[in-house]
């Protein structure tokens, strides 16, 4: 199953940057070192076994963008499952940027009318002072320049988790089987007595679903755990190809929890989270191994719907 | 008694950005905005020892320091590596003079500091012209000067050479660190870890490390590993099952006489993750928080291990994934083993500095 992903905004607005961050396990320091993208970089990147993400990431200098909309058109815009659009917070042409998003807009209402549709308010590390502030600003404006049309905004800085939160989301539109992954994931938890299970996808370690369940409300967790632990992990696995080894587990006892992360499936990890302390990590580990089956057993039936 | 570190040196050369990120936990990134030292200003850090580190403004002179030289145990100069002309370099010599004359036992170290500022070849060459212009300028003063204790050291906020530079600047001050050594020589022979590090857990330093080189790839994998775990720590904290939790470590101090009848209190009978189910009971009174990361896929494999071993410390070892999978036991066991002696030495310690 294959998903076009239209990944679009101004030159040097950040789209090749955070591919790199996502999908190639680069870290933010090396991203000074990326050029600027001519016409379109097709990606084919392998999402969860058989759901294959198109990305396509699209130059943004108005040669290209003007190209986009005329001749290549339909090209471009026939059947796009998400279009990413990337601001610059601090961008000094956002009317112009406003008025080919608009035309983008129009384009995929023509040939994709069912795509869903993320702005991403980039580089918000730039932005010194009150950023809550200048964020509801953009958004505000963004909402007025996008009409009728459904859009989800997230403001997102490469230096922090806030990325892996905006892509958590456009990849968690993408997957047929989230609901159910979640169902499961819950009777998962409840059997382990923890707390929470997440899991997430072994390349980009985006957060592909989590357990639901009512004992979230007494734990009153860190609202931003979700897309820390995927920036944190993504960290260390790089940190471990520094010295040409793969990050393959882990197991923590730590004063305030306990917790295993280890591969679920062929192609994800799951972090299981348990705050009796009576829980071992060795019991945590041992019910991972005996509920791989079953979860192989969720993802192939995902992709035959 | 508090060992005094001082750090001097120069407008704009990163010192005050050294401290933050070393002691104060700064992003590298965020050192861009900090403000220029225009006092002295004194931190106080707990570790094995108390430190005191003085953060200088760069316009200081022996005379400003406000407290004679000889006081001070260490004496940092960080230098921008891109200052390698004539002023920078005479200055830097004459406080090392001044100093060296106050007391000759100080320790001198020099940070040829922001190395990121250069490509790879510029930086060791710049490293190499500014250590020998400052040795050559003091044997023109001096031919004694030969046998100053004077050390180079080439560092950057952004990568480990400021954490492996500190720690080694640190060595100097820890009377234990023979016994460290020792007790970690002992651990690694007989757990088969080629590699392990007694890190002081805020700072990412480490304290002591076992006779084994240290390559620094693997002393880079093992601070990021330390920060992957501290900032999990406060991640999934829960509002409520923490006070339910109910694992409070011990303090540091042993209760040493008597070991027989405080058999159930000593922390040497309890590993918490041994998975024993007798310790059950122990391990919620008494708790060592401890981690694992199994890497793939280098045959047989590497596990990073982590345990507590004082309420600052902790103990991180390189281990083959077979040995601590199938023989954890005795591996935890070598831990405790490890710990109280630790324990013991740090006890030791503190007697004699409030005896002294």
């Amino acid at each position: 199953m294959k998903k076009k992903v239209l990944l679009m905004g101004a030159s040097g607005s950040g789209k090749t940057s955070m591919r790199s961050l996502i999908f190639s396990n680069n870290p933010a320091s090396m991203t000074a070192r990326l050029g600027a993208t001519i016409d379109v970089e097709q990606n084919h990147v392998r999402f969860l076994g058989d759901l294959i993400l198109n990305l396509w990431d699209c130059g943004g200098q108005d040669a290209f963008m003007d190209s986009y909309l005329t001749t290549q058109r339909s090209t471009i815009f026939q059947h796009v499952g998400v279009m990413i659009y990337v601001f610059d917070v601090e961008t000094r042409e956002m009317n112009k940027d406003l008025e080919y998003y608009r035309d983008c807009l129009e384009g995929l209402r023509q040939y994709s009318p069912g795509a869903a549709v993320f702005l991403l308010v980039h580089k918000m590390d730039l932005v010194r002072e009150n950023k809550p502030v200048t964020f509801g600003k953009k958004h505000k404006e963004l909402q007025v320049a996008s009409g009728d049309a459904d859009i989800t905004v997230f403001g997102t800085s490469i230096y922090d988790e806030s990325l892996y939160k905006a892509w958590s989301s456009i990849v968690h539109t993408l997957i047929p089987n989230a609901a159910v992954l979640s169902k499961h994931l819950t009777t998962f938890a409840e059997v382990c007595s923890a707390s929470e299970v997440i899991l997430f996808e072994r390349t980009t370690f985006l957060v592909i679903a989590t357990s639901t369940s009512a004992t979230e409300d007494i734990h009153k967790l860190d609202g931003t755990r979700y897309e820390r632990t995927s920036e944190l992990i993504k960290a260390f696995k790089h940190s471990c190809s520094r010295v040409r080894e793969e990050f393959h587990c882990l197991e923590m006892e730590l004063p305030d929890f306990t917790a295993v992360l280890d591969e679920m499936t062929r192609n994800t990890y799951v972090m299981v989270i348990a705050h009796d302390p009576s829980i071992e990590t060795g019991a945590l580990r041992l019910n991972i191994r005996m509920a791989r089956r079953k979860f192989e057993q969720l993802q192939g039936d995902g992709h035959v719907l | 008694m508090c060992c005094f570190i001082s750090l001097i040196l120069y407008v704009r050369s990163g010192k005050t950005s050294i401290q933050q990120v070393l002691f104060e936990n700064l992003p590298p990134k965020q050192t861009f905005y900090l403000e220029t030292t225009t006092r002295i200003v004194k931190h106080t850090y707990d570790t094995v020892i108390p430190l005191e580190i003085w953060d200088c403004p760069g316009t200081i002179t022996v005379e400003t320091l406000g407290a004679p030289l000889s006081q001070f145990l260490t004496i940092i100069f960080v230098i921008d590596i891109r200052d390698l002309y004539n002023q920078p370099i005479s200055k830097l010599v004459e406080f090392i003079v001044a100093a060296y004359h106050e007391n000759p036992n100080v320790n001198i170290e020099v940070f040829v500091h922001k190395a990121e500022k250069l490509q790879e070849d510029d930086k060791i060459e710049n490293f190499r012209q500014i250590n020998e212009r400052v040795t050559d300028r003091l044997l023109d003063i001096s031919p004694d000067y030969e046998q100053m204790p004077l050390n180079f050291h080439l560092t950057s906020v952004y990568d480990h050479t400021l954490h492996e530079a500190f720690s080694r600047v640190l060595h100097k001050l820890i009377d234990s660190l023979p016994f460290l050594e020792d007790l970690l020589n002992v651990f690694c022979a007989n757990s088969q870890s080629p590699k392990a590090f007694l890190f002081d857990i805020a700072s990412r330093l480490y304290i002591a490390t076992d006779a084994s080189p240290v390559d620094s790839a693997t002393h880079n994998l093992c601070c990021d590993y330390l920060q992957m775990l501290n900032s999990f720590g406060p991640l999934y904290k829960s509002a409520s099952a923490s006070s339910s939790r109910h694992r409070k470590l011990l303090p540091p101090v042993l209760s040493v006489p008597s070991l027989s009848d405080h058999d159930q209190e000593s922390p040497g009978r309890t590993t918490p993750s041994a998975g024993a189910s007798n310790s059950k009971q122990r391990a919620k009174d008494l708790f060592y928080p401890s981690a694992a990361a199994l890497l793939h896929p280098s045959t047989p494999g590497t596990t990073l291990t982590y345990h507590l071993i004082m309420e600052h410390l902790a103990l991180l070892a390189i281990m083959p994934t077979p040995v601590f999978e199938s023989r954890r036991g005795l591996v935890e066991y070598n831990v405790v083993f490890f710990r109280e002696g630790v324990q013991e030495i740090y006890q030791v310690e503190q007697e004699a500095r409030s005896g002294g």
